[in-house]
């Protein structure tokens, strides 16, 4: 009964969900034109969680063209300065399967060291250098400021008389980190118990 | 009035102070050799100023302040400088023990400035343990109203008796001393808070009070109790104020001194001598002369213990400061500094091994005796899986490492070493992170630089080629469609990150004028460069644009 009334019912409801529908379609599609983002955020939480060495090895010029590089899908495993632990962190970022660190991890921050007497100043350091962290002009001698250098290794390819050394840094007594030495939860028998002093 | 207040947790631990109170406060003898670490102190090690052969006096300066937080280190015997290194400075004896004081000043006349300069050329630092800078601790009244002083006196560590025997022989001068601050921070009242176990000490104050001029002074006796001492604990009991998570006590109007500290202030200002000897408490079951003594710094703790009657045979292990925050020395050739409080020869009976560590059980121990009212068991968990967010969340960085947790816990957990361990773990990752973000900004920089360089370059050739008239042929690569449009939006948004990198600048050097700008500095920079290769690309663009219409 009242099959007319359900009609006119049915259709004013359509009516009403389809204008709906296309009127907030065009609100958001305006606003997406409006403000639209030049820069996409999710590069910038990326870039944030790569070690800024801009030292290339991933085969990009720098740490952000890599994290759009990570972006568009390439693979997380090839930073060799954050390690294992970028790589972990850019899975949790990004919900991806973490891999394997493709090429050797860095056992200890470096930092590059120009042994000064051999230098010829030829700038080519200096030019190849990401972070400007080394000093110096034509024809005189070069030198590198230790505070700066990320230890990335773009200046010893370019030295026409291999003059440059890639030395541990140095951390200061303040950085230290206590080395615990965490028992095993086994049987407590089992542990030593510790040995004093004097 | 005062103790009506409470903080919430806390523990009695035996406090075994008897060992050590009993016996007058003497002068250790005079070392014949003096080790003298840089870092005696928060902040930067000190830079030497004396080189191996100089011969010094006692109070000589040996090596001075670098930098903001750091403090200035003098020779604590008179001799010679025999080995400079970077860490450290050893003096041989001469056995004169010629001093070398500073004229005396009377703090009563003397302005602010004179004697804010004295306190930091005598070296003076918190001698409580933190060892923080006394000259800008009193500084702080440049940024905040200080109403209150506290001399924190409760001393509520087991073993440690050197506030008892400081107070007990110079409470006069330990007033005075804070008389001195009260001026220096304007403050309008001093408290002192005073454990009930320290009677003697309790009586020398009150009759020291009647004297002690001109801000009045309120001697507040509170209950035994561990960590009343802390800072922040010991403000909540006697004046009922909260210090916030991450402020300091000064932003509550609040400085907090120990007495030792102020009766090296008033050596310093009243006498002209700088730091260069502290009380220490030696006690254990180790030394069979245990007490106080003034000791010179750098003496050798195995000297200092031999003087006391160590008997090696017996003697487990030595631990600097008191045994509950305390940390156990690895070698007993180590000097004394201006933070070594007590020494603790043990024997093995007195602190025998931890027992072995089980799995928590969540008994819940933990978290009703600690002071900041903390969750230890989850922060136990937490810093075990390295979750450092939830770490923070927890306010890990509150914890203010007494020990209340792990001398409950039953399952022996070493529950602090944990949170230490975690601590300097998410500070090192901070460290690291700002030098990331410090390197990108120095590329980014330098990015901006070639690009600027670059469009300057391109600039010079067209010019060239519009002043040699040459035909349209040379022309011929740039007949690519100039984007005029792009350009102007690109030229925009540079001034406008110019503009926004000024403004950031602005307010945070209004905001906190001590912190570093390099990096906002670099980011300004950067746009600036970026504004510039915009603007001789729209300049260039636009003179092609019209060379091109107008053939």
């Amino acid at each position: 009964m009242n099959s007319s009334i359900d009609l006119i019912g049915v259709l004013s409801a359509v009516a009403v969900l389809t204008g709906l529908g296309i009127g907030f379609g065009a609100l958001l599609g305006v606003v997406s034109e409006r403000f639209k983002r030049e820069d996409n955020p999710l590069v910038e939480q990326i870039d944030a969680l790569l070690p800024q060495t801009q030292c290339g090895q991933c085969g990009y010029p720098g740490c952000r063209p890599y994290a759009e590089a990570i972006n568009q899908g390439d693979a997380l495993n090839k930073c060799p300065p954050g390690g294992e632990a970028t790589i972990h962190a850019l899975a949790d970022l990004l919900g991806r399967e973490a891999e394997p660190l493709d090429g050797e991890a860095q056992s200890e921050t470096k930092v590059a060291f120009i042994r000064e007497a051999e230098c010829i100043g030829c700038t080519k350091c200096i030019q190849a250098c990401p972070v400007d962290a080394i000093i110096g002009a034509a024809k005189l001698m070069h030198t590198v400021i230790e505070d700066e250098c990320t230890g990335c290794d773009l200046c010893l390819d370019p030295c026409p008389v291999d003059c440059i050394d890639m030395l541990p840094r140095s951390a200061p007594l303040t950085q230290w980190q206590p080395v615990v030495a965490r028992a095993s939860n086994m049987i407590a028998s089992d542990r030593q118990p510790a040995s004093g002093v004097a | 009035m005062a103790s009506a207040f409470d903080f919430p947790g806390g523990i009695y631990p035996p406090e075994r102070k008897q060992r050590s109170n009993q016996s007058a406060l003497i002068e250790a003898p005079l070392p014949s050799r003096v080790t003298l670490p840089l870092q005696q102190h928060s902040g930067q090690p000190a830079r030497p100023c004396v080189s191996a052969g100089d011969a010094v006096n006692v109070g000589s300066v040996i090596a001075k302040r670098e930098g903001m937080i750091s403090s200035a280190l003098h020779a604590s015997i008179s001799g010679t400088v025999s080995e400079v290194s970077a860490t450290q400075i050893t003096i041989q004896g001469d056995g004169q023990d010629t001093w070398q004081r500073l004229p005396s000043l009377d703090w009563r006349v003397a302005d602010t400035a004179a004697v804010l300069e004295r306190l930091n050329e005598s070296g003076i630092v918190g001698l409580g343990g933190a060892g923080f800078p006394t000259h800008i601790k009193a500084r702080v009244v440049e940024q905040h109203a200080i109403h209150t002083l506290v001399i924190n006196a409760a001393e509520c560590e087991p073993y440690i008796t050197v506030d008892d025997l400081t107070l007990r022989h110079s409470a006069n001068e330990v007033l005075e001393g804070a008389q001195i601050i009260a001026k220096l921070c304007g403050v309008q009242q001093i408290v002192i808070g005073i454990e009930d176990n320290k009677p003697e000490a309790i009586t020398a104050l009150q009759h020291a009070l009647p004297d002690s001029q001109p801000v009045p002074v309120e001697l507040s006796v509170i209950s035994t109790r561990y960590p009343s001492g802390g800072e922040r604990q010991l403000i909540k009991k006697l004046l009922d104020i909260n210090v916030p998570s991450g402020e300091l006590p000064a932003d509550v109007g609040v400085l907090c001194h120990n007495p030792g500290t102020l009766l090296a202030i008033l050596h310093a200002v009243r006498d002209g001598q700088p730091l260069v000897s502290r009380i220490v408490t030696l006690t254990g079951e180790s030394i069979n002369q245990p007490g106080n003594r003034w000791v010179r710094l750098g003496t050798s703790v195995r000297e200092l213990l031999e003087q006391a009657g160590l008997n090696i045979a017996e003697l487990h292990q030595v631990i600097q400061g008191g045994p509950m925050m305390g940390t156990p020395l690895p070698t007993l050739d180590t000097p004394v500094t201006k933070l070594t409080n007590c020494l603790i020869a043990a024997t093995r009976e007195e602190f025998p091994p931890a027992p072995a560590e089980s799995p928590c059980i969540r008994c819940g121990e933990c978290e009703s005796v600690c002071p900041v009212a903390l969750l230890p068991q989850q922060l136990h968990w937490y810093a075990r899986a390295q979750e450092d967010t939830k770490l923070e969340r927890y306010h890990l960085f509150d914890c203010i490492e007494c020990g209340a947790c792990s001398y409950v816990c039953p399952s022996h957990i070493p529950l602090v070493v944990d949170y230490r361990e975690a601590k300097s773990r998410i500070r090192l990752q901070r460290i690291e992170a700002a030098k990331a973000e410090h390197a990108k900004h120095r590329f980014e920089h330098r990015q901006a630089r070639l690009a600027r360089e670059e469009a300057e370059k391109q600039a010079r050739r067209q010019a060239r080629q519009a002043q040699q008239r040459r035909p349209a042929n040379i022309a011929a690569p740039s007949s690519e469609k100039v984007d005029l449009r792009g350009l102007r939006i690109a030229h925009a948004a540079a001034k406008a990150s110019v503009k926004k990198a000024e403004k950031t600048l602005a307010r945070v050097a209004q905001e906190d004028p001590k912190q570093s700008l390099d990096d906002l500095e670099m980011q300004l920079a950067t746009a600036q460069e970026n504004l510039k290769a915009a603007e001789l690309q729209l300049a260039q663009a636009r003179e092609q644009h019209s060379s091109e219409e107008s053939p």
